[in-house]
């Protein structure tokens, strides 16, 4: 073929798939969940990225480590420390953007990982269905019913300490059967349609029908999934850290409102309590509002452009 | 049309029986055995377009899915080209679909909304590993053309949600002709068109037939249709086939009740003088006897009770080439043999 | 007195790509027991008018100019609570697609009782009962399947049983929308002999919206065809398909196969109909017509009367 002619034909490919996206982001940023959720979390990227900043200032700005030596119990807001300090004087503001790292760390990763176990799971019991797909589904009731927050807590107790990873691991592996369900259910209706039959007279193995037609259609629904896997997973992140399981390495919000409940100072230091305890809130409900924008950016409804007939 | 070819079998069905069994429940107790095709014997002439003709449910998108292998067949033999293909597996069953292609009846669903055009049609080129993405591309382009989508360079790059209908269908059977198979199974391609595009998809059928030699199996549920496009017909009824025959002859000269019933119910556009009324079909239907008798006996208002309720009808070569299955028709008097 | 009137209706849907002008200036009427068949490809807007006479048209739709007038009342201007008691009443509607149009978890009976009784408060149970009896009857379905489910039936069956309930208000004017595209040929023919026979003998005006020219051929006094969201043609059915004068219905009747008659080659209409977001100068069928001039393009082109009731909206005709 003409080289001219392929430079043109490429040209149209990349366009197709940008006016796909902008398609996307119209139908996306249209809606007000979307709007609201993107910019707070816009917001908490940017804590997370400046949360490298304070210690460069001046060490006793270190979330961790950093001890304002003129400080010896918890005080409130000052030019020092825009939110005060902790008992033994470490800054809140810089611990509260160190937080939003890891809160982004454990929420995105245990939810990826999580959502590509169930995915991989719900499709392969999908798919193949039969005793496959019997034996995958009973093991993901299993999973599903034990209370995740429990088991993982009698986890940390029997091998103490568990590092943020292990957390990260242990959500992933107990949070992977919700999703699988969906995108089994997803599969098995994607699998009755006439376009898997023409991809297998077409001669398409099963490995090329699951991963080039199958995939791309239930991905979007996976990835939607992942938003509301984020929540979860930092909500449970949290609530070990506070309820003294976390790790003991990592400042997360959980460990500060943990550090605020044990040293006393839940009723006395509201500027300790909140900012930690408002985020936390926040960050999950960015994320869910991102998940419901998505949802509308899926719903073909929406994406067909219906004429009237 | 089909005389001045030589009739040379390229498919052949025969005896093929396709059961299904109907999900028990707890009230029920085990399924219910449903006959989808009952014996069929059918061949494909070499170059020919043969039309099923059936109802919905009759078992004519089974017969289908027989033939390119979606489904197995329960009791019988397919041969393409004297080759058995019954019950192919594995790498044989997948050079067997490099020559014997689909198009499905519904384009809104036969094309996956994720894939673009490009690589719909290119398809069977990737899985077959025929050559590389830039040969992919040119015969794409060309294939595309042939199906009446010029200039193809404008839809390569689009998705299926981009086009209407009667494109999506043309890239349908873009998607199964790039192979160039010597059989193509068309199952129902216009029914959900509008008409002024079911005339460019059969257009596109008979240029595939004359310019690429291939044997077309156009399954449809319109007699009109049928009598447009195809050389010769076959009417099924409730998995049997009931009538067999070259198209013009089948349908001014039908003599099984069904396919007379079938014409009667057509509508006739303004020609309704031309067509006689058979009136063959019973306006209530009988209460179920044997299964042993004949399929249509239930709506036949021909039917004698004893003969047509008890035993299963023959074969009878009632003109030149056509054959239909019943009690009360004879054999034309110099019983030609037909397929 | 016309029992319909359609007159210069526009009926436009909100999009994310603007207004669409789904109809377009269309004019009709019709007399009680008559029939007229509207015909065109899908998105030619004959279901977006079938929605507007019903008063159903969905939230981002709505009539931009022109009136409608059933039976003297103007219901393009009725609100919601009056339009309701037109609605069934005067004007009933057989669906695409019906068969999902039934509840599948109550009786058939019950369905049909219900619409009964929700425009009829003050009839009693055994006089509902006693209604749906005889539309049964009327419609050609066997009593003792009264009392069954809507799984129980056949496509056919449900079909019936949807006329019915239409038929259960007697309503003056019938709007089916296709209403066998989705059955068998021979239980199709049986629906619309059917149909033809209830119309003579109640005098009840239909409106017939199909795709299909041989089945509005079949059924309708008058067609009217339409494209691209404007009548083309309209007039007594005979002379609309016999004597076509519009390059679009001759072109549609040209790519129709026949049962019988000679075996002309059809001659497929090239191209697509044009995109009706925004305004289109000219005649809208001019990129697929074959008499296609360089006027066509500019200049809305005018109605044209070719014979006694035939109109044509062509300037070449």
């Amino acid at each position: 073929m003409e080289n001219k002619t392929v430079q043109i034909l490429k040209a149209k490919r990349r366009a197709l798939w940008r006016q796909r996206f902008m398609e996307n982001w119209r139908v996306f940023m249209r809606n007000p969940l979307g709007r609201i959720g993107m910019s707070l979390l816009v917001m908490f990227g940017l804590m997370a990225v400046c949360s490298y900043i304070p210690p460069m200032i001046d060490p006793m700005y270190h979330p961790m480590t950093g001890v304002d030596p003129k400080v010896v119990s918890s005080v409130g807001p000052s030019w020092q420390h825009w939110l005060g300090t902790d008992f033994m004087g470490r800054d809140i503001f810089s611990q509260l953007l160190a937080g939003a790292r890891v809160a982004f760390l454990v929420g995105v990763s245990a939810a990826f990982m999580s959502v590509v176990l169930g995915t991989a799971v719900g499709m392969t019991a999908g798919y193949m269905g039969r005793f496959t797909d019997t034996a995958l589904m009973r093991l993901a009731d299993m999973i599903m019913v034990l209370p995740t927050l429990l088991v993982v807590l009698m986890l940390a107790a029997l091998f103490g300490q568990l590092s943020i990873w292990m957390i990260v691991l242990m959500i992933a592996l107990f949070r992977w059967p919700g999703v699988s369900r969906i995108i089994r259910a997803q599969t098995l209706s994607l699998k009755q349609r006439p376009f898997i039959d023409a991809a297998r007279v077409s001669g398409a193995s099963h490995l090329r029908i699951i991963f080039r037609h199958i995939m791309p259609n239930v991905l979007p629904l996976a990835f939607l999934y992942m938003t509301f896997r984020v929540t979860s997973a930092i909500v449970i992140e949290a609530g070990l850290a506070f309820l003294g399981f976390g790790d003991p390495g990592t400042v997360s919000w959980g460990m500060m409102l943990q550090w605020v409940w044990k040293t006393g100072y839940m009723f006395q230091a509201p500027y300790w309590l909140l900012p930690p305890g408002i985020c936390i809130s926040l960050i999950t409900l960015s994320f869910y509002m991102l998940g419901r924008a998505m949802d509308e950016v899926l719903d073909p409804r929406l994406r067909d452009e219906t004429q009237a007939g | 049309m089909s005389e001045s070819r030589e009739h040379k079998t390229i498919l052949q069905l025969e005896q093929v029986s396709r059961f299904y069994r109907t999900r028990g429940n707890v009230f029920r107790g085990g399924g219910r055995l449903v006959v989808a095709l009952n014996k069929i014997n059918l061949s494909l002439r070499q170059g020919e377009i043969f039309g099923l003709v059936g109802e919905s449910g009759s078992g004519k998108t089974t017969c289908g899915r027989l033939i390119v292998r979606l489904e197995e067949p329960d009791e019988g033999r397919i041969t393409l080209g004297g080759e058995d293909i019954t019950h192919l597996k594995g790498k044989k069953l997948k050079d067997y679909r490099r020559q014997v292609q689909m198009v499905f009846q519904d384009p809104y669903q036969s094309l996956n909304p994720q894939v673009t055009i490009a690589d719909s049609v290119a398809e069977p080129l990737i899985t077959n590993k025929l050559g590389d993405p830039l040969d992919h591309l040119e015969r794409v382009l060309k294939v595309l053309d042939t199906a009446g989508l010029s200039p193809s360079e404008d839809y390569v790059y689009r998705f299926p949600h981009q086009l209407s209908g009667g494109q999506r269908q043309r890239v349908a059977i873009a998607r199964a002709i790039v192979l160039e198979p010597s059989l193509l199974v068309a199952d129902e391609p216009t029914s959900m068109l509008d008409a002024s595009y079911s005339a460019q998809i059969f257009e596109i059928l008979q240029g595939v037939r004359d310019n690429m030699g291939a044997t077309i199996m156009f399954i449809t549920h319109s007699m009109a249709s049928a009598r447009y496009l195809c050389d010769r017909i076959g009417v099924i009824y409730r998995g049997h086939l009931v009538e067999q025959g070259p198209a013009e002859q089948v349908i001014n000269a039908p003599q099984h009740p069904y396919t007379k019933a079938l014409i009667d119910a057509t509508p006739k556009f303004g020609r309704s003088s031309e067509v006689p009324t058979y009136g063959t079909l019973l306006a209530a239907e009988r209460p179920a006897t044997s299964s042993a008798g004949c399929p249509f006996f239930r709506r036949c208002a021909l039917a004698e009770r004893l003969l047509c309720a008890g035993t299963y009808p023959p074969w009878h070569d009632v003109a030149p080439e056509q054959v239909a299955l019943c009690h009360l028709l004879q054999d034309a008097a110099p019983a030609a043999s037909s397929g | 007195m016309a029992l319909l009137t359609v007159e210069n209706l526009g009926i436009g849907y909100q999009t994310a790509k603007g207004l669409l002008k789904a109809v377009d200036g269309v004019n009709f009427s019709l007399e009680p027991g008559r029939s007229l068949g509207l015909v065109g490809e899908s998105g030619c807007g004959k279901t977006t008018i079938g929605m507007a006479l019903m008063g159903l048209l969905p939230p981002n739709g709505r009539i931009t100019e022109g009136r409608i007038v059933l039976d003297g009342v103007e219901i393009s201007t009725l609100p919601e609570d009056e339009l309701r008691k037109v609605r069934w009443n005067e004007v009933a509607m057989i669906f695409q697609a019906a068969m999902n149009a039934l509840n599948p978890v109550k009786r058939i009976s019950a369905q049909i009782m219900e619409a009964i009784q929700t425009h009829r408060p003050d009839m009693d149970d055994d006089a509902a009962l006693l209604r749906v009896e005889g539309l049964f009857n009327l419609v050609g379905l066997p009593l003792e399947r009264l009392h069954d489910f809507p799984h129980q039936y056949s496509g056919g069956m449900k079909q019936r049983a949807i006329i019915a309930m239409a038929l259960a208000l007697n309503p003056k004017l019938v709007i089916a929308d296709e209403p066998t595209t989705a059955l068998d040929v021979i239980v199709q023919d049986q629906i619309l002999k059917e149909t033809k026979q209830l119309q003579s003998q109640f005098n009840i005006g239909i409106i017939f919206i199909s795709h299909d020219i041989s089945i509005v051929a079949d059924v309708c006094h008058d067609i009217g065809v339409m494209y691209a969201g404007q009548l083309v043609e309209s007039g007594p059915a005979e002379e609309v398909f016999f004597n076509s004068q519009h390059p679009y219905t001759q072109a549609l009747v040209s790519s129709f196969p026949t049962l019988a008659g000679p075996k002309t080659k059809l001659a497929p209409i090239p191209g697509e109909p044009p995109n009706l977001t925004g305004t289109i100068p000219g005649c809208r069928f001019c990129d697929r017509c074959p008499k296609d001039t360089a006027s066509c393009k500019l200049d809305h082109p005018k109605w044209q009367q070719v014979g006694p009731g035939h109109h044509v909206l062509c300037d070449h005709c």
